[in-house]
């Protein structure tokens, strides 16, 4: 299965690493790699979630992700590609 | 603005977001706001228990459509609203939960009833705020009211330190809200519309799965609209049960686990399920590989992530039901104006089903008294106007049966979570909610016994719920769980409730009239007797038959066809043409 790559914005408040987490671990999905850096903006961070997803499935993490409130967008980074396509989910998945 | 301290600041924001009730119980927390409630124009009212605060604040939105509120101390009744905000979680109920917490110094020291509330309730609350600086109370009270109400609804947590309540501050109320992460779309596009409208037209055997969404959106009216346009047959279920009337001729009743073998049917061999609102639960496809598996999926939702969660959805269209349905309108008129297809085959073999298999029950040959008769008198005599709040249990899944819902937000129940002790406080913040309707709670004897001490809450703050406990002196539907497959070895499920307690005096010990009642021929002059009193709660110990077993049934995790009509009983297919 393909690694796909999300890169979520999230508002820089305390708990939303736990919430982030949170939802992977209940809703039974598997991070392979996370990190958290912030951005030019101080009161948003960019988390870089690599996840073993595809299909449905991916379809489905997106979509919870975005559910919560703190996420501001999700950019799915579609790999093995020399230069990345990326697609920005937003628009589908405007809560 | 003006400078007050935290509580009051809090209180405030109440005010401003138009709060007229909350449920709650002081405590140490908490302590500084209730000194501003005391003088403020919100009704407190103050509950017994902080289970009960929660989910009689889940029965105040779910009749009214306003967000509930709560509130409660840090630690044990902060996590006592745990059960509750869960419960409204999976009933996607708007509810605004505030707690107390320890000082902000404290935080994180293990001290005197310090809970990580917000941790808590992470998993399931639709948000949560933790606050430690009086500055953000007024914006995280617009924000919560804003998040609990709008999009798909559910419940909100606001902790707040007890240093941020006490600590001066300005208070100034937002006059607006705007979240970065958070823009419910509630207009659906246009495209999406016209495909939904294709789609209907292009099915000969279409069924609309209307879920709790339509009432949430307050879409019944629309529904209707647009089941007579259509003609095609009306499911309701559980969470749903209200939003299209019981008497029209299209409904064919509620699905599921212990749905109408006409209904259960329809959305198994239909080509089309027209979903509104509704999330393709468990309860409701039976074993999923084997649910509906020749029906195109029309799925209409507000919350993006139902949208192939559970079921796959050939077109899907995103928005508030009400604008929803309203765009389908005149979208499928001129559909159909080119193409009308002919439902009648479709729409003939659905009503020699219904004919053949309707909801019915036997009487207990003994002479004692049947459930289920009970429960379709206390509908037929309350009638259509009135609000039923069940527990979990058989007499809920019968009283969802057998009461006929004609009007939304008349049937409450705990559908998601399946919270036993839901009915009583539920039905004490309907009551708060609509205090010129009568408002029933039918329990179990098993379910009263979680949350009765509410009866008090409500004998002292005149809020004269009436409640008819269906005493089968035991916790019946995991009993008949164990007569269908524990081979009836009945392991602790008898509650012995009709030697201890007394129900009626438990009743008249909480300051109400209590009722007892054994035979058929009382039944009527019981429930108009209880009818006749509005001046305190009432409680009728309804003694019924225990082995009466709630049916049809699809077995759990078993597909959707082999539904059973009575023990080991399926319906005559053969003699049906499907
Ligand atoms: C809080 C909680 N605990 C346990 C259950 C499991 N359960 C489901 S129905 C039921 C029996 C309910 O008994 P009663 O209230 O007497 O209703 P009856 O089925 O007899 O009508 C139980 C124990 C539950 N749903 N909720
Ligand atoms: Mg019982």
């Amino acid at each position: 299965m393909a690694q796909h790559i999300l890169e979520v914005l999230v508002e820089n408040s305390p708990g939303v690493l736990a919430r982030v987490a949170g939802l992977f671990s209940r809703r039974a999905y598997n991070i392979e790699r996370l990190s958290v850096g912030p951005t030019t903006d101080p009161s948003i961070s960019q988390m870089d979630i690599v996840v073993n997803l595809e299909g449905h499935a991916l379809e489905q993490v997106i979509a919870q992700l975005d559910k919560l409130i703190n996420v501001i967008s999700i950019k799915e980074i579609i790999p093995n590609k020399t230069a990345p396509a990326v697609h920005d989910t937003q628009p589908d998945y405007q809560n | 603005m003006s400078q007050m301290n935290g509580a009051s600041s809090l209180v405030a924001s109440l005010e401003a977001a138009g709060v007229d009730v909350m449920f709650g119980i002081p405590g140490g927390a908490i302590l500084p706001a209730y000194d501003p409630i005391f003088s403020s124009s919100i009704r407190h009212i103050l509950v017994r228990h902080e289970q009960g605060a929660g989910h009689a604040a889940t029965g105040y939105a779910q009749v009214t459509g306003r967000v509930g509120v709560c509130i409660a101390t840090s630690g044990p009744g902060a996590t006592n609203l745990v059960t509750p905000l869960a419960d409204a979680a999976m009933d996607s109920v708007p509810v605004v939960a505030i707690t107390g917490q320890v000082p902000s110094v404290a935080i994180g020291t293990d001290a005197f009833q310090e809970a990580d509330i917000r941790g808590i309730t992470m998993p399931f609350a639709k948000h949560n705020y933790l606050i430690t600086n009086p500055a953000d109370i007024p914006r995280a009270i617009a924000e919560a009211f804003y998040i609990a109400s709008t999009g798909r609804p559910g419940p909100v947590l606001v902790d707040i330190a007890k240093d941020a309540l006490q600590a001066m501050t300005d208070f100034k109320y937002p006059t607006s809200v705007n979240l970065a992460g958070y823009k419910p779309k509630s207009i659906p596009d246009n495209q999406s519309i016209l495909d939904a409208a294709a789609l209907i037209t292009q099915s000969s055997k279409p069924v609309f799965y209307v879920g709790g969404g339509v009432i949430k959106a307050n879409a019944s009216r629309e529904l209707l609209e647009l089941a007579q346009l259509l003609g095609a047959p009306v499911v309701t279920t559980l969470m749903a049960r209200g939003a299209f009337p019981d008497s029209h001729p299209l409904h064919l009743g509620m699905p599921g686990m212990h749905g109408t073998v006409a209904a259960v049917t329809a959305l198994q061999k239909a080509d089309l399920l027209i979903t509104l609102g509704a999330r393709f639960d468990d309860r409701v496809t039976g074993k999923l590989s084997t649910f509906a598996v020749n029906a195109k999926v029309l799925h209409a939702d507000i919350d993006p992530a139902e949208i192939g969660k559970n079921r796959f959805a050939d077109v899907a269209v995103l928005g508030d039901l009400k604008n929803t349905i309203s765009a389908l309108i005149p979208a499928l008129k001129s559909a159909l104006a080119k193409n009308q297809p002919d439902l009648t085959p479709w729409l003939n073999q659905m009503n020699s089903l219904q004919a053949a298999y309707p909801l019915g029950y036997d009487k207990p040959n003994d002479g004692t008294l049947s459930p289920q008769y009970v429960i379709e008198r206390l509908g037929k005599i309350s009638g259509p106007e009135a609000i039923f709040a069940a527990g979990v249990g058989q007499h809920q899944m019968w009283a969802s049966q057998f009461v006929s819902y004609e009007n939304p937000r008349t049937w409450l129940n705990s559908g998601g979570l399946g919270t036993m002790g839901y009915a009583v406080p539920a039905a004490m913040g309907a009551k708060v909610g609509a205090p010129d309707t009568t408002v029933w709670a039918i329990d179990g004897d098993g379910c009263f016994q979680m949350t009765n001490q509410e009866l008090t809450t409500c004998a002292l703050n005149n809020i004269p719920i009436k409640v008819a406990i269906i005493n089968n002196e035991s916790l019946g539907m995991v009993r008949q769980w164990q007569t269908m497959f524990y081979e009836g070895r009945y392991s602790n499920t008898n509650l012995e409730s009709k030697r201890v307690p007394n129900f009626p005096m438990l009743a008249e010990a909480m300051g109400c009239v209590g009722l007892s009642c054994e035979r058929e021929e009382d039944v009527d002059a019981t429930i108009e007797k209880a009818m006749g009193i509005n001046d305190q709660p009432v409680v009728i110990d309804f003694r019924v038959h225990r082995d009466a077993m709630v049916w049809p049934m699809v077995a759990a995790g078993t597909s959707n066809d082999d539904i059973m009509i009575a023990r080991e009983t399926t319906p005559d297919w053969d003699s049906q043409e499907l």
